[in-house]
């Protein structure tokens, strides 16, 4: 209880120079103004124009270097315009009429236009990492009514709107048009393109590249936001990302003040350092409350997966699945995995995505007697134990420390777990193939909005982990959910859009196909020097919004 | 000799193209490729192809080793998929800064641990050579991992030293930088040294040649560092190639913990993402080290005693 | 001195074998609450001066998340021996338990799995270092006798495993083997792929001195009066190289103990919960460990008790290298350091 309320301390603390959840700001004073700020990153980005997969460090240089229609506030999880000054909809949902802002130009001088958001489109939908940009499988269609007007049409209404497009920066089409008409824009900006060759919306410009060490950022004088008294934004000079592989490294630089913050969150265990770092004065720890995606356990649904295996009998039933989550004290997983820095979580939405969240999920006991009962109904007893095996990712502490507690409280309920700890891209291939029992893993959704990360929750959707693409629903629940997710992405009104969604996750948690333990909290650590910051939950918790981030100096 | 030196530069030329190509080969049989772990789990099939041939991994082995070579011979060792430049920009950028590490390590290494091996081989008792031969097997059982992290933590709680990296933002501070790693390094290998030297000159020492040199007036420590030291040398000269050839791998712990970017971390990197030319050519730079390693090894041998040259 | 090092070796032999009598604990037995926990060191003397039976104080958890802890001297936790098939534990065994050196990030007792650990990493040191032995001694040896063409394949051969990658050999391995490996394959494995990881070095300093052994009067004698290759290298030139062997015996076996851990990486190593000196270092490896759990690095400590037993048995124990004499012909040196300074 005290830790609790140590913690809300902290947070307060953390946020005393923040601001409400609004996202206008008040620091625009010439003294705030200039300085510059180091931030550690773990991996190098893989290109300078996020023209892939997200992945988290290239999303940072995205999230510095360019800019998209909306931007979606971390903190609040709001739409908010951005490039796009205004926009209307139409009377059936599916058209918006976008109004660009006036005299916006890209780092080079280029005036945006409404070409450019054209060319951007046809870009993503080129590259062929456009999923995130598909409604239904089908993509948007966009039409320039003026240079500075857009319209885009969806193929059906979609209820989250425009908040499709932070999945889309606007690129420069004088800059890339030619490499598209080659056809090489999947390698285009990448990590040997020259800085000067680069151009973008964002509130900073890379200067330089030292490979393997560094990135530089500068201001870009072309910044077209200004803050509420009306100076140009960003306020820092310079922001340097350092490469730091080892976890260890970056908080020690932290400590010694080389670094002012790090990209991601730091785990439980350096805590204390940043505790302590907190208690003398020389660092601010932040406490975000839980994380918005745990690590599960998800067991192996294909339906002919066990062919001729004798455990086929009980291994994809879901009574297995719901006794595993009443055998597993989540307290005692909170306490060993996270000393203690976690919240029992028992479903596929984390309290922490507060819009979303259903706040009925059931709180599921811990009742090993009650777990062994229903082990007996499908046929595990004394006499007939069972066994499986835990396929997880060696190297990843977390996961590590998971499944030695999974394992050794499914050993109270006669369960015995063998676990086999593969290199990464090894259990990805055993995953892909669908060769395993059981797999504790973790991965982040697109967006906190299920019809965004649909992918997920439709059965024929490419992250429907248990049973990935499938071409009609396995099971009845699967196909329940199936109509539900696709109802919610077109219904306009959000408490029907709410009530269907919690009516998934009521599905989910009865049939659990994958089963949540503990969200950790989430910690992050920075030097004193940082100012104005609006610490979110998500990657990059302090530096989301870094054109308003300002430096004591 | 000149045949000597020609059959030297072929065994190494063919060493590395049997290393690159045992490489590409043994890529096959590792699970995953490039395309799982880049897109990782949650990309759709149909995604994964296309990547897949893009990259040209969907080819055969046979397709894809032949269209290597026919670009090595021309000096193209292949693009990389992580950072997406040529295989041969890469590996010298890095391998400069691992050579700069190795090397001075090798030095520090060399500078101190023969001599004190020295010391340790010629004087049984004292407290002097007892401590060092103690600190000595207290680097050999200390992990890498965690000499590196030590000295890191050294690092960060003194504030003498920067913690991590190979330069301060505007480039400068090389000198600086180094001290960590380079300790990490050498540490180890000064106890390696130190150990082999000992044996040497314990064996060497105290025997009717030498008695005799000290009988005849010329001073003690003339007589170990002139006469003897030169027939210890021999099993040191005999593994300082092996040892220049394992800094390179064995470099990627220190090289992980102090953020120094070397030919060590870029080869783990890539063999975790299965960048399968990159790690063909860091096999090969690997196997280059290991030849100028053998030869400045072999070389030593035969400074030490002509006779065993041939 | 060498006695010393007997007496070392035999102490840690001991502990490994009768490792289940002399860990009170069992090695996956964590205790909660006890996460990172200090030592327990027995006292005989309580806080008023009065003697007593050896006995520990518990430690109560201050703070979860910073993982502090505090000893509560006002209670006294006798020690319990010879019960349960162990030499000794706490009377509490729940609650109270004794942790000699202290408990790991799971709560686990770290003695105990140190000395369960000691076998485990004993064992595949032992055998890498046999295997590596063995090859190496024969490689180079042979290299070393042979000469010319024969020399350089072997040693070329030598160089090409040395800068193979490994991780992609041991990960094609591993990915060729069954998802779940039973400890006696994963243990088999390891050592062949140290040993021949680790031959190359000896290989090298033993061909080197073979060569020059092989110049000296005994053995063109020995040739000469009708000795084969084989005696001949066997018997007379490969135990000159033996006070080398045994240097970097001493060396590898830390490393390989160490290496245990780095294949684990690609999945080659010993599941947990299995101990052993390799994982538990590895898993200490923090800058905590340094800070704030300091009792975390026995596995080092161990390492280097065992070192400095090898150690203090092998060195100058071996034989003195060849030298060129005043008039040119090769010579070894006899007798010891002991004739030169007293």
């Amino acid at each position: 209880m005290r830790l609790f309320v140590a913690a809300l301390l902290l947070l307060a603390a953390g946020c005393r120079s923040s601001t409400s959840s609004d996202s206008s700001f008040n620091k625009g004073s010439a003294s705030t103004r200039g300085g510059e700020l180091t931030a550690s990153i773990r991996t190098e980005p893989r290109n300078f124009a996020r023209l892939g997969p997200r992945e988290a460090t290239t999303d940072l240089v995205a999230t510095l270097t360019q800019a998209s229609l909306i931007r979606i506030n971390r903190v609040t999880d709001d739409v908010e315009p951005w490039l796009a000054e205004s926009w209307t909809r139409s009377a059936d949902g599916r058209q918006y009429t976008i109004k660009l802002r006036p005299n916006v130009r890209f780092s080079d001088g280029h005036p945006l236009s409404a070409d450019d958001v054209l060319f951007s489109f046809e870009a993503a939908y080129a590259a062929g990492w456009a999923d995130s940009l598909q409604v239904d499988g089908k993509p948007l269609k966009v039409a320039v009514i003026d240079p500075l007007t857009v319209m885009l049409t969806f193929p059906v209404p979609f209820a989250p709107g425009l908040r499709i497009l932070d999945n889309m920066i606007v690129l420069p089409r004088h800059k890339l048009q030619d490499i598209l008409k080659k056809g090489a824009l999947q390698t285009a900006w990448g990590l040997s393109t020259p800085p000067s060759e680069l151009a973008g919306l964002g509130p900073f410009v890379l200067s330089e590249y030292q490979p393997g060490q560094r990135l530089v950022f500068v201001r870009n004088p072309q910044y077209w936001r200004r803050d509420n008294s009306g100076a140009q934004l960003p306020y820092l000079d310079r922001i340097t990302l350092d490469v730091v592989p080892e976890q260890s490294t970056e908080l020690l630089r932290l400590e010694s003040g080389q670094s002012d913050t790090t990209a991601s969150e730091m785990p439980a265990d350096a805590y204390a350092s940043l505790k302590r770092g907190a208690d003398a004065g020389t660092l601010r720890l932040f406490d975000l409350g839980p994380g918005l995606y745990p690590d599960f356990l998800s067991f192996n649904l294909k339906p002919d997966a066990f062919a001729g295996d004798p455990r086929a009998s009980w291994l994809q039933r879901d009574e297995l699945r719901r006794a595993i989550s009443l055998a597993v004290d989540r307290r005692a997983f909170a306490d060993t995995v996270f000393l203690g820095a976690g919240v029992p979580v028992f479903g596929p939405v984390s309290p922490a995505n507060k819009r979303w969240y259903w706040a009925g999920t059931p709180k599921i006991p811990h009742d090993p007697a009650q777990a062994k009962r229903l082990l007996a109904s499908i046929g595990i007893t004394d006499e007939h134990p069972a066994r499986f095996t835990i396929l997880t990712q060696k190297g990843r502490p977390t996961f590590e420390r998971g499944v030695a507690v999974i394992r050794d409280e499914l050993k109270k309920i006669g369960i015995t777990v063998d676990v086999a700890a593969l290199e990464g891209n090894a259990v990805i291939q055993q995953i892909v193939s669908g060769r395993y029992d059981a797999v504790y893993f973790n991965f982040f959704l697109s967006d906190t909005d299920p019809a965004l990360s649909a992918d997920f929750w439709l059965s024929s959707g490419s992250e429907h982990f248990w049973n990935l693409e499938q071409k009609t629903p396995a099971t009845d629940w699967e196909g329940r959910i199936d109509e539900l997710i696709r109802a919610q992405a077109v219904a306009s009104d959000d408490a029907e859009r709410k009530r269907m969604f919690d009516k998934v996750q009521e599905i989910f948690v009865e049939h659990h196909p994958m089963i949540y333990f503990v969200a950790p909290r989430i910690f992050v650590g920075s030097s004193t020097r940082l100012g104005n910051v609006m610490p979110a939950v998500s990657r990059p918790q302090l530096l989301w919004s870094p054109d308003t981030l300002t430096v004591t100096h | 000799m000149t045949g000597y030196i020609a059959r030297r530069l072929t065994f190494a030329v063919v060493l590395v193209f049997a290393v690159s190509s045992a490489s590409l080969m043994l890529a096959r049989f590792a699970p995953g490729d490039y395309v799982t772990e880049s897109l990782g789990v949650n990309a759709r099939r149909a995604a994964v192809d296309a990547a897949r041939a893009r990259y040209g991994l969907n080819r055969t082995f046979g397709e894809q080793y032949r269209d290597w070579l026919v670009g090595a011979l021309h000096l193209d060792f292949g693009r990389s998929m992580q950072y997406d430049r040529p295989v041969a920009d890469l590996i010298p950028e890095r391998a400069v800064n691992t050579g700069i590490l190795a090397f001075s390590a090798l030095a520090v290494a060399t500078l101190i641990g023969l001599p004190l091996g020295v010391v340790t081989g010629t004087r049984r008792r004292g407290i002097v050579p007892a401590a060092i031969r103690a600190a000595s097997l207290v680097l050999l059982s200390m992990p890498p991992l965690l000499t590196s992290l030590f000295l890191v933590f050294v690092a960060a709680k003194s504030g003498w030293l920067p913690v991590g990296g190979m330069t301060s933002s505007g480039g400068e501070g090389l000198l600086r930088h180094m001290i960590v790693p380079v300790a990490a390094l050498a540490l180890p290998l000064v106890a390696m040294f130190e150990r082999l030297q000992s044996q040497a000159m314990s064996e060497t020492i105290g025997q009717p040649y030498v008695v005799a040199t000290f009988g005849r007036g010329v001073p003690l420590s003339r007589v170990i560092w002139r006469d003897a030291l030169k027939n210890a040398l021999r099993p040191i000269a005999s593994i300082y190639g092996l040892v220049v050839g394992t800094l390179l791998s064995g470099s990627f712990a220190v090289e992980t913990v102090t953020a120094w970017p070397g030919l060590g971390q870029l080869m783990l990197g890539a063999l975790r993402a299965r960048d399968v030319y990159l790690v063909a050519g860091c096999a090969a730079a690997g196997s280059v080290f290991l030849a100028i390693g053998t030869l400045m090894s072999d070389a030593a041998l035969a400074m030490v005693d002509p006779r065993t040259a041939d | 001195m060498r006695a010393l090092g007997l007496t070392l070796l035999a102490v840690i032999v001991a502990a490994a074998v009768a490792a289940p009598i002399a860990a009170p604990y069992a090695i996956d037995q964590p205790f909660r609450g006890l996460l990172n926990a200090p030592p327990t060191l027995p006292h005989v003397r309580d806080d008023s001066g009065s003697w007593r039976a050896p006995f520990i104080y518990p430690w109560t958890l201050t703070n979860q998340l910073e993982q502090r802890y505090e000893q509560d001297r006002t209670v006294i936790v006798p020690l319990r021996w010879f019960s349960d098939g162990h030499l000794v534990s706490s009377s509490d065994d729940g609650h109270v338990p004794l942790l000699l050196l202290g408990a790991d990030s799971y709560g686990r007792d770290v003695f105990s799995r140190l000395v369960h650990g000691a076998r485990l990493s004993l064992a595949l040191a032992v055998a890498a270092a046999a295997g590596a032995l063995i090859l190496g001694a024969l490689v180079g040896g042979i290299a070393g006798y042979a000469g010319g063409v024969l020399d350089d394949l072997l040693m070329r051969g030598s160089d090409f495993v040395i800068v193979l990658p490994a991780m992609y050999i041991a990960l094609a391995l591993r990915s060729a083997m069954k998802l779940v490996l039973p400890p006696f394959e994963v243990f088999a494995l390891l050592a062949g792929i140290f040993a021949v990881v680790g031959a190359p070095f000896l290989a090298r300093g033993v061909r080197a001195i073979v060569r020059s052994e092989k110049q000296l009067d005994y053995a063109a004698a020995a040739s000469s009066l009708g000795a084969s290759h084989a005696r001949l290298l066997l018997r007379h030139l490969l135990p000159a190289a033996r006070g080398f062997l045994g240097v970097e015996i001493t060396m590898l076996i830390p490393a390989f103990i160490v290496g245990e851990a780095t294949l684990s990486y690609v999945g080659l190593g010993f599941p947990d919960p299995v101990a052993s000196w390799g994982t538990m270092l590895h898993d200490a490896s923090s800058i905590r460990a340094f800070s704030d759990f300091p009792w975390l690095l026995s596995p080092a400590a161990a390492m280097f008790l065992l070192v400095l037993g090898l150690n203090l048995v092998v060195q100058h124990a071996g034989v003195a290298p060849v030298y060129n004499d005043t008039d040119g012909s090769p010579r070894r040196l006899r007798a010891n350091s002991d004739t030169l300074r007293s």
